[in-house]
């Protein structure tokens, strides 16, 4: 076999003579220097970001819930504002009225919360400038859904829930997903709590799985209802607890009373 | 080599790492990245536990909250292991690896007890506990407070998952170590009694309580003295009982199940028949 010469390699420059092999660039990133991949033509940026996994949402914990009666609706939220293990507040309202006749109840990230709501606000005064009335609740509903979908591809990360009266008196309760899908119910709850709270309500307002005689509730009996639901919420749910505020909507108006959970 | 095959051939001299579950953890890893399975959570302790030493002795404290992500899967679960008569261990992390690891080492210093004819140490118990946790290099999440009274008076020491340790007069430990730490650096001194002591624990746990997520409802505590003596008080302070909340509700009668709220679709009632055709009688021979 005839030998066989190897070919080496060397880098030649502009002027065609040999040139020092490329060392690979050193990144300084926010975590210290990095030695970057040399065959790359970002220079390995994109192995060492400034930035790793930067999150614009921060879960802020609570549950919300609301119930609608024959001629009222509750809406009920816990007062605890957290972050991570921390408790940033005992006393935070996640419960805002938007008109006289219904209550929006809002878990999940505070300031995409806060955004909602001022986005809400100023869109219902407009239409009470426009029509010289108050939004409906079913009109509220359907503002919300629309809003929320309009920020489909970067959502308000905010778990929603609507209660209030509708135009003839009756209780009504809208129940919402982060993008706007909603669907008008008998009762609902989210936030982290949900999963504790719903079978409790199923049971005793939907009266379901249960054989005995179904009966319409007072708004004080649901009053205490939800009281020992968010007890409940609030011995598994780390994220639930300090206060809960319960508010009862009517034709005549909003009542509000707060009641004091467990604060560990 | 498995378990079965372990004891056919025993390792009469035991050294070095052992990677006898490598394969196994790498199918695991790529089980659940494949198939996107839901692995079953470990239940972490959140936690805030603490130990100090005092005039005569040391007091140990822990809260009593287990929680697996941010459901609180044990409300009262005790967190103070024994492991000598004199000596008693915290644990933060995941429930499992504290409970096995401090139930292991405590039966090693029985054996050594029995084998040496003399008090354990704290120093012992927490040379036999670090090396077991360096050898599984951090993957036992256990981070622990140890305390306790021997010959050369009392000690706390504290042991982090990957084996370091440290000794120190007062320390906490758990995601509640911070706000238990900052009552400890306002409150210790030198040369406590032990009324003061105990209280000083119990507010660093209560401030965990009540300001870290992952700890609450009660607050357990353990007085080990020189003299010998141990008073383990499980519930010394409890602020967080459920009773005063549900009795302020005036109940709804819904909540109430009587007879009649569940269906019963079929009743059946089959006595046990107990014939002696299928009894033999053999008589005992002593």
């Amino acid at each position: 076999m005839a030998p066989f010469r190897t070919q080496h390699q060397t880098n030649r420059n502009a002027a065609g003579g040999p040139s020092l092999p490329m060392m690979p660039p050193i990144i300084h990133s926010s975590e210290g220097p990095v030695m970057a991949k040399a065959d790359t033509i970002d220079h390995g940026v994109t192995e060492a970001p400034y930035e790793r996994g930067f999150s614009p949402y921060d879960f802020n914990g609570g549950t919300t819930l609301a119930i609608a009666g024959p001629d009222y609706a509750v809406v009920a939220a816990d007062t605890r504002l957290s972050s991570g293990y921390e408790i940033l507040s005992r006393n935070v309202s996640k419960l805002h009225a938007l008109t006289d006749g219904c209550v929006l109840g809002s878990a999940g990230c505070k300031t995409d919360v806060d955004q909602l709501r001022s986005v809400l606000d100023i869109k219902q005064k407009i239409y009470h400038h426009n029509h010289r009335k108050q939004m409906s609740t079913p009109s509220v509903a359907q503002m919300l859904g629309n809003t929320l979908y309009y920020k489909r591809f970067f959502p308000y990360y905010a778990f929603n829930v609507l209660g209030g009266v509708d135009a003839e008196g009756k209780g009504a309760v809208y129940s919402y997903d982060a993008i706007g899908s909603f669907e008008r119910t008998g009762y609902s709850a989210t936030g982290s709590g949900q999963a504790y709270i719903i079978p409790l309500l199923d049971n005793v307002i939907g009266h379901k799985n249960r054989a005995d005689e179904n009966r319409d509730l007072p708004a004080e009996e649901v009053v205490e209802i939800v009281k020992d639901a968010f007890v409940t919420a609030g011995e598994r749910d780390i994220y639930t607890g300090d206060a809960v505020e319960i508010m009862v909507i009517t034709k005549d108006g909003i009542q509000t009373t707060t009641f004091d959970l467990k604060r560990d | 080599m498995s378990e079965i095959t372990k004891s056919l051939n025993p390792d009469t001299k035991p050294s070095g790492f052992s990677f006898d579950n490598a394969h196994r953890n790498t199918m695991i890893e790529q089980a659940a990245m494949s198939s996107n399975a839901i692995l079953p959570m470990a239940t972490k302790t959140g936690t805030t536990i603490v130990g100090l030493v005092y005039k005569g002795g040391v007091v140990l404290g822990a809260d009593t909250r287990a929680t697996g992500g941010s459901e609180v899967a044990e409300k009262n679960c005790e967190k103070i292991h024994y492991m000598a008569p004199n000596i008693y261990c915290c644990g933060a992390g995941t429930a499992a690896d504290t409970e096995k690891t401090t139930e292991l080492i405590s039966s090693q210093l029985e054996l050594l007890r029995m084998n040496t004819g003399k008090e354990s140490r704290v120093v012992t118990a927490c040379t036999m506990l670090k090396r077991m946790l360096f050898r599984y290099q951090g993957h036992i999440s256990a981070a622990l407070v140890l305390g306790g009274c021997d010959v050369n008076g009392p000690h706390i020491y504290q042991i982090y998952p990957h084996g370091s340790t440290g000794k120190l007069p007062y320390t906490t430990m758990g995601s509640g170590s911070l706000a238990a730490m900052s009552v400890f650096e306002t409150g210790w001194t030198e040369g406590m009694e032990e009324g003061d002591a105990v209280k000083l624990v119990q507010r660093s746990i209560l401030a965990g309580v009540f300001n870290d997520l992952g700890s609450g409802s009660n607050c357990d505590t353990c007085v080990i003295r020189t003299d010998g003596t141990v008073q383990y008080t499980r519930g010394a302070v409890t602020p967080n009982e459920t009773q005063p909340l549900r009795d302020a509700i005036n109940h709804s009668d819904r909540l109430n199940m009587g007879p009649g709220t569940t269906v019963v679709l079929d009743t059946k009632f089959t006595p046990r028949k107990v014939s002696l055709e299928d009894v033999t009688v053999t008589e005992m021979e002593t």
